[in-house]
């Protein structure tokens, strides 16, 4: 047990360092498109990170479509700079192909296209993938299929009431193959989420909808690398929901605690100043 | 008269292709029928029920059908398209997802229900949207054969607007529906296309007609979009077309004749009648039974009679 968590120790470093780089990389890509949600993706890089690079998901880049694979349906579509450049990195497409974010004959949009190589849904409009995620976990069920749902859905997502018409949905029908997790980066658009209607106690009302539930930091790929491996054995009948706490713009101090970011790509001397911080979190490249 | 509803005849038919083919799964949104219960007791693993909850039924439907599943979701028709319009949009429409939503009761069909359960703007707002195919029943052989149809489409939404009243077959068996309409009656003076129950309101009013010596000719309209070379070619010697429909007129029905013919530039005389916008939704507070409500509304059978003699006389 001890040489597993020395293991997974050493594994969450250099994941960590990975999503590092992979933030930097996104940040670029986002300054030179002048577009993308940057704040909303630093928060969920490192989950990304940990699900892919961390071997989590069992996916294939050479075959994105193979039948068996464990399905990623990220519900919050405006996240799509993070896992377009998470999919890169893990050789679901060229890297050069971030280059053609937003821009005309490439493959990516602000929000998240169901085309794109290792992408399941188009997502945008909050609070629907989710739905679809348990409706692909329920047809698992019923085919005998073996593979895991992965749903991320943000914390400000869960305004939307047909996220909770889904959660009762998920556990009522026992969808174990179904993990659910919150990006809970406390931030919306115009304000945080306390203020703007609090949202908290949110792990009580997941619970109460039937899920175990499950609260780690989700800037920790150790503590993503314990919590879901466990979750394929299906244990319980129960889906689980990870609620992931993060910081909205992580990694770039001054963009952090500022809803002014949300779904802004900075540019001119912002964008330096945000280059020069992230970079200074142990970038390199 | 049909002894049974076009509910009941659809949900019979589906149950034979569902019994050779595990893939087709009905989503309910807390509906049930009298032709469905045998289906919930034989292919229980086939039926889904999510309760009270229309936006999930097509998100789940949406899920289903893209791990290959034949998925028909049924909801009281407004729940399932205007309460759903993004969910259908997003989540079905933009990734080319087939799935088949049966919306039960539309027009007036829940005329005593009150307003909130009359559905008369949705044909012109689900048409709007690229591969939805809007289908409007008008007896029970259309109804057994669009799940026919369904069950070969690979691509598209279709959406079938179910009325619950009882009525006699206007199709033969083995009626050819693919190209959108069908024309039921020949005629000389005039062209009534009308759509759903109205079909039937316009071969009455033919009937009556023909005993003046009039001779119209009757069209139903069924299907959205509906090939539109067809139908200018099947109308070569039409001269003037009355169109009929339990639906407000911006969009309906009415208005996708108007606009093929005017696509097409065949220009015809076409007086469009539906549902009178004058007095907002006010109608929909008259109880008393559908043509009592129609009545209220400009469209009950004396009026349509009425609409239809002025016409001629233009």
């Amino acid at each position: 047990m001890g040489e597993m968590m020395k293991s997974i120790e050493s594994r969450s470093e250099e994941l960590e360092q990975r999503s590092h780089d992979l933030g930097c990389r996104m940040l670029q890509m986002c300054i030179k498109a002048g577009k993308g949600h940057v704040s909303s993706s630093l928060s969920c890089l490192e989950m990304f990170v940990a699900l892919y690079h961390g071997r989590i998901l069992r996916v294939d880049p050479a075959n994105p479509k193979w039948e068996d694979r464990d399905r990623l349906i990220l519900s919050k579509g405006q996240a799509s700079p993070a896992l377009y450049t998470t999919l890169a990195d893990f050789g679901f497409f060229p890297m050069d192909w971030l280059e053609t974010f937003t821009q005309e004959n490439g493959k990516f949009a602000v929000h998240l296209q169901h085309d794109v190589p290792g992408v399941e849904i188009t997502a945008g409009s909050l609070g629907q993938g989710y739905g679809t995620a348990a409706g692909i976990a329920l047809a698992a069920k019923m085919n005998r299929k073996l593979f895991m749902v992965y749903a991320i859905l943000g914390d400000g997502e869960c305004y939307e009431g047909s996220i909770w018409e889904t959660a009762m949905f998920a556990s009522h029908n026992r969808l174990n193959n179904l993990v659910t997790i919150i990006d809970r980066n406390y931030l919306c658009v115009t304000d945080f989420t306390e203020d703007l209607v609090a949202l908290e106690p949110l792990d009580e009302k997941w619970r109460a909808f039937g899920f175990n539930v499950i609260r780690i930091n989700g800037h920790s790929i150790q503590e993503f690398l314990r919590a879901l491996p466990p979750l394929r054995n299906r244990n319980s009948t129960k889906p689980t929901v990870i609620i992931a706490d993060t910081v909205k713009g992580h990694g770039i101090p001054s963009m952090c605690f500022d809803p002014l970011w949300h779904g802004r790509a900075p540019q001119g001397s912002d964008a330096d100043k945000f280059t020069n911080e992230i970079q200074k979190r142990g970038c390199y490249e | 008269m049909n002894n049974v509803t076009q509910r009941d005849a659809l949900f019979s038919r589906l149950y034979e292709i569902a019994r050779s083919d595990r893939n087709v799964v009905i989503v309910a949104a807390d509906m049930g029928a009298p032709a469905l219960d045998q289906f919930r007791i034989d292919m229980p693993q086939q039926f889904v029920n999510v309760g009270i909850a229309e936006q999930n039924a097509i998100l789940i439907g949406s899920g289903l059908a893209l791990e290959g599943k034949r998925v028909y979701v049924y909801a009281i028709s407004p729940f399932i398209t205007l309460r759903c319009l993004e969910n259908i949009r997003v989540s079905c429409l933009f990734q080319g997802i087939r799935l088949t939503i049966l919306g039960m009761g539309t027009g007036l069909s829940y005329c005593t229900d009150g307003p909130t359960h009359h559905l008369l703007e949705d044909v012109a707002v689900m048409r709007a949207f690229p591969g939805m195919r809007v289908v409007n029943l008008s007896d029970n052989q259309m109804a057994a054969a669009y799940v026919d149809i369904s069950a070969h489409n690979e691509r598209d939404v279709l959406y079938i607007r179910i009325d619950k009243d009882f009525y006699p077959d206007v199709h033969k068996p083995g009626t050819d529906f693919s190209r959108g309409f069908v024309r039921l009656r020949q005629g000389n003076d005039l062209m009534i296309a009308a759509t759903g129950p109205m079909v039937h309101t316009a071969l009455h009013v033919a009937d009556v007609l023909a005993t003046e010596g009039i001779s119209v000719s009757v069209m139903d309209v069924f299907e959205f979009p509906f090939d539109p070379v067809a139908f200018i070619s099947d109308i070569s010697e039409v001269r003037k077309i009355i169109t009929l429909e339990e639906h407000f007129l911006p969009g309906g029905m009415g208005s996708a004749i108007c606009e093929t013919l005017n696509d097409k530039e065949r220009y015809l005389p076409v007086r469009r009648v539906g549902l009178s916008m004058t007095q907002g939704y006010k109608p929909s507070y008259q109880y008393g039974g559908r043509e009592v409500t129609r009545r209220h509304y400009g469209i009950d059978q004396e009026a349509i009679y009425r609409t239809v003699r002025d016409y001629l006389k233009n």
